[in-house]
């Protein structure tokens, strides 16, 4: 029973930074229409950025060596400038990458293409500022919380149990937020048309805006969120998210906000299920548990199925 | 129903035309191993190097050991008067970028290339370098098998069996009664597959059978699901085949997790780039070294002061003396060998068999001490060391401290 709680907890801890991850890819594509392979450079920035805000010191292989803000700031405050700060780079990104593409109807691939490049050239821009070296966030950075909790036999580190709660709590914001508010159901709209949303007096190019605003925050949030659980391991830290948070994508259906939560908690599962001694293969049973169900449920687990009109 | 678009009949004819361009391109460079040594602006070094990717730490590491060699030798008069040129190319942190990388340097016209930096590297580019008669200096490849790639192939890094089982030893001598060790590598690499059955048979053989083997893989992040597997056995030892950044977020994990006994690690982790990602928790671990600064031979003496002075003050890790150590081997082999065969206009294929030989015949007083090859390429080091890794009380930096 123990152990069945502990592959819960390491199960749902590491689908909740999956799930976080995907949120941000899936609010792009909903209304855009595509991947958003920019989001893991911005996930990157924002753990660098909370690390920065902390008071943290650039190390000595970088264009900034040495810098260092006079006074550190609450791990709170840092970590909520640095998704507004990765919020300004989304949308700067959606300038650069998405916008003039979109103006010349191009195609969505082409689109794909040039966020790829752009997040490239952010992770490279990263190593010339702050060098190639790991960072960690300060150990205490969460109060005076412990570092480990006991829950019913099972042991897990604190700031996975915040991590989960975060996530929960963003979908229950994000969901409202798209349900509830005037710019939620604007944004709707322009998922579903943009044409015809501009018609009924949307501005959809600022819409889609706020859309890159949002996905950029969220990516800072869970950038700094699991830059203090794992380190930030280097410019790069954020590329191997991108390919599992692309598969979450999928598995929960194309642009569905609970089904991205829900895919990356079952994804978590299907990775802790993996026994510890044949962990090195956990992507391969993931990704062949993500294939399965998307022959059963092509559409994804909440995804709506495309009727052709023949 | 949806087909592919292929251009029309002038362009197709266009592409294969460049296609053939290009192949004929790719035979010419290979004639180039028949064409003169080009000595424009010096007499010509490559080196490949993980600059980028997950393995960048170590490559940063190395390019301040070359540049530093590099620096030396030229200012010592370079190779019989003429500058040491050295082009450094970024092999990124897999197979594919290390094949382009060395594939550049040949065609480059280089006579020699360090690197690349990892194994699983090696075995992928060394074969190239192989069939163009290219001779190579391994820095940091430390699997079993490197220099028996080919006869072009050599290394100046001690291997895993000659170095890792050192470490197990000295945590015996620290806790004779350990008991119950946990083992951990990464399966995807080939460093950390070949440094495992080493380590494992050296628990063997002092009795420490190994209670769990818990496999991880290079890019992993998150070990919770393997530290927890492995905390239920309660082992009193932990040994690691891992990379700096994976290693060095495991560790930390483990010891949040709540683990408190000895910790082994092998080569990957010899880097101080470890420090700033398991911080406090790196205090403690122990680990074999092919280097110390401590070395008290001119060569090391030398080689530290010019380190400090180019690095504020820093003691340089193993990674930039090997390094380091490589362009030196190769700078010397270069000067007897324009000694007896002058360089400018000699045949380049020719030219680099040469060097190959003068590399494995000559005996080197580096950084790591005095090293000599073994006639497949593989380096004769005297010395090795245990060092434990003291951190300040900041958890901000730290050091290797020997132990005797």
């Amino acid at each position: 029973m123990d152990n069945l709680l502990q592959i819960l907890f390491n199960g749902l801890s590491v689908g909740a930074v999956y799930a976080l991850f995907a949120l941000g890819y899936t609010l792009v594509f909903s209304v855009l229409g595509v991947i958003n392979f920019a989001h893991g450079a911005v996930f990157t920035l924002g753990a660098y950025f909370t690390y920065l805000l902390l008071g943290g010191a650039v190390g000595s292989n970088g264009l900034l060596a040495g810098a260092q803000l006079p006074e550190g700031l609450p791990f709170w405050v840092a970590l909520v400038l640095a998704g507004l700060g990765c919020a300004l780079v989304s949308v700067g990104l959606e300038a650069v990458a998405f916008g003039p593409l979109r103006r010349r109807q191009a195609e969505p691939l082409l689109s794909l293409i040039t966020s790829l490049g752009a997040g490239v050239v952010l992770v490279n821009l990263i190593q010339i500022l702050m060098g190639a070296e790991g960072y960690a966030l300060p150990a205490g950075s969460l109060g005076q919380l412990p570092v480990t909790l006991e829950l019913g036999g099972a042991r897990v580190r604190t700031i996975q149990v915040v991590l989960m709660l975060v996530s929960a709590l963003v979908l229950v914001l994000l969901t409202l937020w798209l349900e509830r508010s005037r710019g939620g159901k604007a944004l709707q709209a322009v998922a579903e048309d943009a044409t015809t949303a501009r018609l009924l007096g949307i501005d959809s190019d600022a819409m889609i805006q706020l859309c890159f605003a949002v996905s950029g925050f969220l990516a800072g949030l869970s950038g700094g969120l699991v830059g203090l659980s794992l380190s930030i391991t280097g410019p790069y830290f954020g590329i191997g998210y991108g390919l599992k948070a692309l598969g979450v994508l999928v598995l929960g259906g194309l642009g569905s906000v609970p089904g991205a939560v829900l895919a990356g908690l079952i994804v978590g599962l299907a990775e802790a299920l993996v026994p510890g001694e044949w962990s090195g293969y956990k992507d391969a049973v993931a990704f062949a548990f993500l294939f399965g169900m998307l022959l059963l449920r092509p559409q994804g687990l909440l995804g709506r199925a495309v009727v052709t009109k023949v | 129903m949806p087909s592919l678009q292929w251009p029309d009949g002038s362009t197709t004819r266009a592409l294969l035309v460049a296609a053939l361009v290009a192949l004929a391109g790719c035979r010419g460079s290979d004639r180039g191993a028949t064409s003169a040594v080009k000595l424009d602006g010096g007499v010509p070094v490559g080196a490949v190097l993980a600059l980028t990717g997950n393995a960048n730490v170590y490559g940063q590491d190395q390019k301040v050991g070359l540049n530093l060699a590099q620096q030396e030798i030229n200012g010592a008069g370079g190779i019989a008067g003429r500058p040491l040129k050295l082009t450094i190319e970024d092999g990124g942190s897999d197979e594919a970028g290390a094949n382009a990388a060395m594939t550049l340097q040949i065609n480059r016209g280089v006579l020699a290339v360090v690197g690349p930096t990892l194994s699983q590297q090696a075995f992928s580019a060394d074969p190239i370098a192989q069939r163009r008669g290219m001779p190579v200096v391994g820095p940091s490849n430390t699997a079993t098998g490197i220099p028996e790639i080919g006869s072009f192939i050599s290394r100046v890094s001690a291997q895993s069996s000659e170095i890792a089982p050192l470490s197990i030893g000295m945590a015996l001598k620290l806790q004779p009664n350990l008991k119950r060790a946990a083992v951990f590598y990464a399966q995807d690499d080939a460093y950390g597959t070949a440094e495992t059955v080493i380590f494992q048979k050296a628990l063997a053989e002092k009795g420490l059978k190994p209670v769990t083997v818990q496999r991880t893989q290079i890019n992993d992040l998150d070990f919770q699901n393997q530290i927890t597997a492995a905390l239920n056995l309660k082992p009193d030892l932990v040994v690691l085949s891992l990379q700096a950044v994976d290693g060095g977020n495991l560790i930390r994990q483990l010891r949040e997790l709540g683990y408190r006994g000895l910790i082994v690690v092998g080569n990957g982790m010899n880097t101080p780039n470890i420090y700033p990602i398991c911080q406090r928790h790196c205090d403690g671990i122990l680990i074999a070294q092919a280097y110390s600064p401590e070395l008290a031979t001119p060569a090391n003496q030398a080689f530290i002061k010019r380190f400090q002075a180019s690095q504020g003050g820093a003691i340089p890790p193993q990674l930039t003396a090997q390094a380091y150590t490589a362009l030196q081997v190769i700078a010397e082999a270069l000067q007897r060998l324009e000694k007896r065969q002058p360089l400018a206009g000699a045949d380049l294929g020719q030219t680099r068999r040469s060097l190959m030989q003068e590399i494995l015949g000559g005996t080197y007083q580096t950084p790591l001490g005095e090293i000599r090859f073994t006639p497949e390429g593989e380096v004769i080091q005297k010395q090795f060391y245990v060092a434990r890794v003291k951190m300040n009380p900041t958890g901000n930096g730290g050091r290797f401290e020997l132990l005797p």
